[in-house]
């Protein structure tokens, strides 16, 4: 039976200073692969571990706009072309009516490309993920924290990164296997 | 950085400009009304002009008020500047004279008959709309405002003197039931000054409506003068740039009210279609009027929309100054749509209006720079001050 | 400083892993207690009601219940406001306290988030009932069809399927993606199968990377920010249903705004009347602690005025506009046949929260409750006024009549409290009460910011 192959290795830490202290070190010594785990969300973490930028507000503002515009045009579609009624005097295009349910297709598309793009840019759902291997990352939900340097980074070396990671003063450094 | 940039000097140097232009506007517009002999006109600028102005006092103390309730860091940032703003309701008295001289050119329920006639229908209009109970009611509304004015700013400047930490917990003891006096005046001075130009229409949201154009205008201000004067100790520790990010960010929020409340107005009257509502917005929407309409739809609404969702202008405060006075000036568009539709069918802009925009707000400029000067720009001694300022950085 | 001011909303000596396991016990350890199945008993029972009202319904058509010309709009009116408005609540603790950075909330968002949905679900019911032909529900929305027909989006009914149903979803939304850490914080601890599975599944894989955060909080801030206009314009276009028409006492422009703040006043008194006996029960006041209440009752009393000011400005405009049918309208509430509610209502409403002014009040638990349930029910009756004194005087007196509900009407309506109960005692089984990923991000702060 061949060994499971490495995909990082897995440092834990007792708090969230020394997470995010550990982190600037890692980039620092030069690596670029590597991901934080935390129980709760903690400022300047993700542009720690490299991540500077999310498209998402863009993303929601484009589908909000493209609510709007469905919205109206459903309506104007509707009560112009296709089903003219005179209804108490009012204008085909009574657009002051029309308001309010553009409105909330705007809101609604907004809001589904947001939570929709969010779970699609952070790939989940993901029934299956090798961090899980690691005996203790149930913790990473508690109260334990936790750096992985992935073995695709290029300046990955298993005992190279083993050793500057026990070099940081984790609890523990475990190997995380596919 | 030269002494000649303190906020002090700079407010004093711009004592003098302002007075100038408020009275000589002021002589310009007197004159006009003698020798063009068209008085009416003089007290239709003039109401729109004082209508105009009047937001910046009173969206001052209101804004204050709020601040001393919920606390929050944009607070301090503009509140010695809201308290100078909330001392200039003497001259806001004064101003209102020549309002009382022409009440009978501006309002037809003071014509003869009228009273008689409404009492037919609507007796209480008729109490409601006579000059008497008028008077009395303008004389309350400025002792009210006089009288939060000068607490609120009494206690700040003891505090400051003192550091007494007593004088915080009285001025959040008044402002809660100031900020319901407030509302209760500005309602109904709206009502009484504005609304009943047409004494037969009425909507009751009218005055939610004023006081989001009064805290949106105020703000729109005091975010301009902050930034002025956020380079200069101690105001420099407030003003950082996530400070006029929470600024703008009420600001984008007034903006927002206040296309919610005009559009749900306009809506709910349009939907009912009755004769006796919807000529208001007949007038206003549908004829020559309705390119003003659609410009404030524009500048009011979807322009401050998309600038104000920017994170990166609400942080950059020379930025926001400049939108800030585009949207004043938007301000003083919405008002004059509302106020001057009610005497021109057709959108017409008279010299007069210009004048008494002018002169009203040369001297008010005035009177806020004089009691802006002399006080630390931020109330040092506030409770709460420590925390705001550890925060804003 | 006043007390309050410096009362903490995080008791201290809490640390990540206490507040994890101590929310989380009540889910996965804590035995059920007596408490919840007694509780759970009655709502389920309750519930039961419901079905039997509704089936009974639809065998017989709403001719079972009071409505008839000239009141159209009976109890599915009146409770669909009712709950539809205690749902705001929720959304606005926690998108626009959210957005204000008041931590305050972090504690109460969850189950307030929850309130919502289920209120919403409750108020959801009720204009399918109304329909008569629920089962044509469909109808209110554009579909491609063989009689190429449209909704008439001139309606404010058709505003309103819109309004509500993406407020049905969003808030599901927000509550869900709220849940996603916790959910892995209860799939790491859950002991059987059955637990891991479950939450497992829920969860969606979420293993708090770092990356993931800043896109999750991301997310939050922006569902926050569509959220609350959301919620305001949701109960404006309620108001829309009523003042779009021409009816007195239901056409006056002030009705969205004062139809939002009350809605806001009744969803606090809602958050009170439930977060005061489930800190008690489940000991959650190192969590819900006074800051909490006192805070929302000063809110309540904030939105009491203004709803205050509505009444005030609806009275005013009935006199100053002239109008006879206005005047009429006015006259009848204050001394027509249903005057006992309409002085009832400014009872509730606006005298009796008065009592909020004071500080010692506000920290008086059992009197807090007593005043929220006072204020639900005021909500109610201001409910039933507006809907049925509106319509029962018609403009001419040969159309002028009575309502009076009958007990299919009651049934449904305490039939929609079972509804709403059940699925709180659901929720406080099976789902985390409080935000433990928030608590946890609080605890970091007490703990690097207090000096």
């Amino acid at each position: 039976m061949s060994r499971p192959k490495l995909y990082g290795l897995m440092a834990e830490f007792d708090s969230p200073d020394a997470l995010l202290a550990a982190a600037h070190k890692a980039t620092a010594a030069g690596y670029r692969r590597m991901d934080a785990y935390s129980p709760m969300p903690i400022e300047e973490l993700a542009e720690a571990v490299g991540f500077h930028h999310t498209s998402l507000p863009l993303v929601v503002l484009c589908g909000g706009i493209l609510g709007g515009i469905t919205g109206f045009g459903m309506q104007y579609y509707g009560s112009v072309f296709t089903f003219s009624q005179n209804v108490a005097g009012k204008p085909l295009n009574s657009w002051p009516a029309f308001i309010p349910i553009t409105f909330e297709l705007t809101v609604l598309f907004a809001a589904l490309t947001c939570v929709f793009g969010m779970l699609a840019m952070n790939g989940l759902p993901t029934p299956y993920h090798p961090v899980f291997n690691v005996p203790n990352f149930a913790l990473a939900s508690r109260d334990k924290f936790f750096l992985c340097i992935k073995a695709r980074d290029p300046k990955f070396d298993a005992r190279a990164t083993r050793e500057f990671l026990e070099g940081l003063g984790p609890v523990e450094v475990s190997n995380v296997e596919t | 950085m030269s002494v000649s940039d303190l906020p002090d000097v700079q407010l004093e140097q711009a004592q003098k400009p302002a007075l100038i232009v408020g009275v000589g506007a002021a002589v310009l517009l007197v004159a006009m009304a003698f020798v063009g002999a068209d008085r009416d006109q003089f007290f239709r600028s003039y109401l729109f002009g004082y209508v105009f102005w009047l937001a910046f006092p009173l969206g001052s103390l209101a804004l204050l008020m709020l601040h001393h309730l919920t606390g929050g860091g944009w607070g301090f940032v503009i509140r010695r500047l809201c308290e100078a703003g909330a001392r200039t309701f003497a001259l806001m008295a004064v101003l209102f004279l020549p309002l009382a001289v022409g009440i009978s050119r501006l309002y037809p329920w003071t014509r003869a008959g009228w009273a008689a006639e409404a009492a037919k229908h609507a007796p209480f209009k008729a109490t409601y709309l006579s000059q008497p109970f008028f008077f009395t009611r303008a004389v309350i509304y400025f002792v009210v405002w006089i009288g939060l004015g000068y607490l609120l700013s009494k206690w700040s400047m003891e505090e400051d003197q003192t550091g007494d930490p007593g004088m915080h917990n009285r001025m959040e003891a008044l402002s809660a039931p100031g900020l319901i006096l407030y509302g209760l005046t500005a309602t109904f001075a709206v009502i009484d000054w504005v609304m009943s130009v047409d004494p037969d229409w009425m909507s009751t949201m009218y005055g939610l409506i004023f006081v989001v154009v009064h805290v949106f205008t105020a703000m729109a201000f005091l975010i301009f003068m902050a930034s002025r004067f956020a380079d200069h100790e101690p105001l420099a520790k407030v003003a950082t740039p996530s400070r006029f990010h929470d600024l703008g960010t009420l600001l984008f929020a007034f903006t927002m009210l206040w296309a919610y409340l005009a559009f749900s107005q306009f809506l709910i009257i349009w939907a009912g279609n009755l004769k006796a509502e919807i000529t208001w917005y007949v007038h206003r929407g549908l004829g020559e009027w309705s390119w003003v309409a659609g410009l404030l739809l524009l500048f009011h609404f979807f322009v401050p929309f998309f600038i104000l969702l920017n994170r990166p202008i609400k942080r950059r405060k020379q930025l926001m100054a400049k939108v800030a006075l585009v949207l004043i000036v938007v301000s003083a568009l919405d008002v004059f749509w509302i106020v001057t539709p009610s005497f021109f069918p057709a959108p017409t802009i008279h010299l007069t209006d210009v004048l008494a925009v002018a002169a009203i707000g040369g001297l008010w400029l005035w009177a806020f720079a004089k009691q802006a000067q002399g006080r630390p720009l931020v109330p040092l001694h506030d409770p709460r001050m420590e925390e705001a300022v550890e925060h804003g950085a | 400083m006043s007390a309050e001011h410096s009362a903490p909303i995080i008791e201290p000596g809490q640390t990540f892993a206490t507040v994890t396991d101590r929310i989380s016990a009540i889910v996965l350890t804590q035995k059920t207690g007596r408490g919840w199945w007694l509780g759970f008993g009655i709502a389920f029972s309750l519930l039961m009601l419901f079905n039997l009202a509704i089936t009974w319904l639809f065998a017989w058509g709403v001719g079972i219940w009071g409505i008839n010309v000239p009141v159209g709009w009976g109890f599915a009116i009146i409770n669909f406001v009712w709950w539809v408005g205690i749902g705001h609540a929720g959304t606005l603790i926690s998108a626009i306290l959210l957005l204000l950075r008041q931590k305050w909330r972090t504690s109460i968002n969850r189950f307030a988030e929850a309130m919502t949905i289920f209120a919403v679900a409750c108020a959801g019911t009720f204009p399918l009932l109304h329909m008569g032909r629920p089962w044509l529900f469909y109808w209110l929305t554009p579909y491609p069809n063989t009689m190429f027909t449209w909704p008439q989006f001139r309606s404010p009914l058709v505003w309103d399927v819109f309004a509500v149903s993406t407020y049905a979803t969003v808030s599901l939304l927000f509550w869900f993606v709220g849940m996603i850490p916790d959910l892995a914080t209860l799939r790491d601890r859950a002991r059987n199968l059955i637990g891991q599975k479950f939450y497992g599944f829920l969860a969606m894989g979420w293993r708090g990377s770092a990356v993931h955060w800043h896109r999750y909080e991301t997310a939050s801030l922006l569902l926050a920010g569509l959220a609350t206009p959301l919620v305001l314009s949701v109960h404006t276009v309620v108001s829309f249903d009523f003042a779009i028409g021409i009816i007195p006492g239901w056409h006056t422009t002030i009705f969205p705004p004062y139809f939002v703040a009350g809605a806001i006043y009744s969803g606090f008194a809602m958050v009170m009347t439930l977060s005061i006996p489930l800190r008690k029960y489940y000991k959650l006041e190192d969590f819900v602690t006074m800051r909490h209440l006192d805070n929302m009752a000063k809110v309540m009393l904030a939105t009491g005025l203004i709803v205050a000011y509505g009444y005030m400005m609806e009275t005013f405009s009935a006199f100053y506009s002239g109008d006879l049918y206005e005047r009429f309208m006015v006259l009848n509430r204050w001394t027509g046949p249903y005057w006992p509610f309409y002085w009832s209502l400014i009872a509730c409403n606006i005298v009796i929260p008065q009592v909020l002014w004071s500080r010692k009040a506000r920290s008086n638990v059992s009197l807090l409750f007593v005043i929220s349930l006072v204020v639900n029910t005021g909500m109610w009756l201001e409910r039933f006024i507006i809907v049925v004194t509106s319509l029962h005087r018609d403009f001419l007196p040969s159309a002028w009549g009575m309502y009076w509900p009958t007990r299919w009407d009651i049934f449904t309506y305490v039939g929609t409290l079972g509804l709403f109960f059940t699925l709180f005692f659901l929720f406080i089984r099976f789902l985390p009460v409080i935000a433990i990923s928030e608590m946890r991000g609080l605890v970091k702060e007490e703990a690097g910011g207090s000096k």
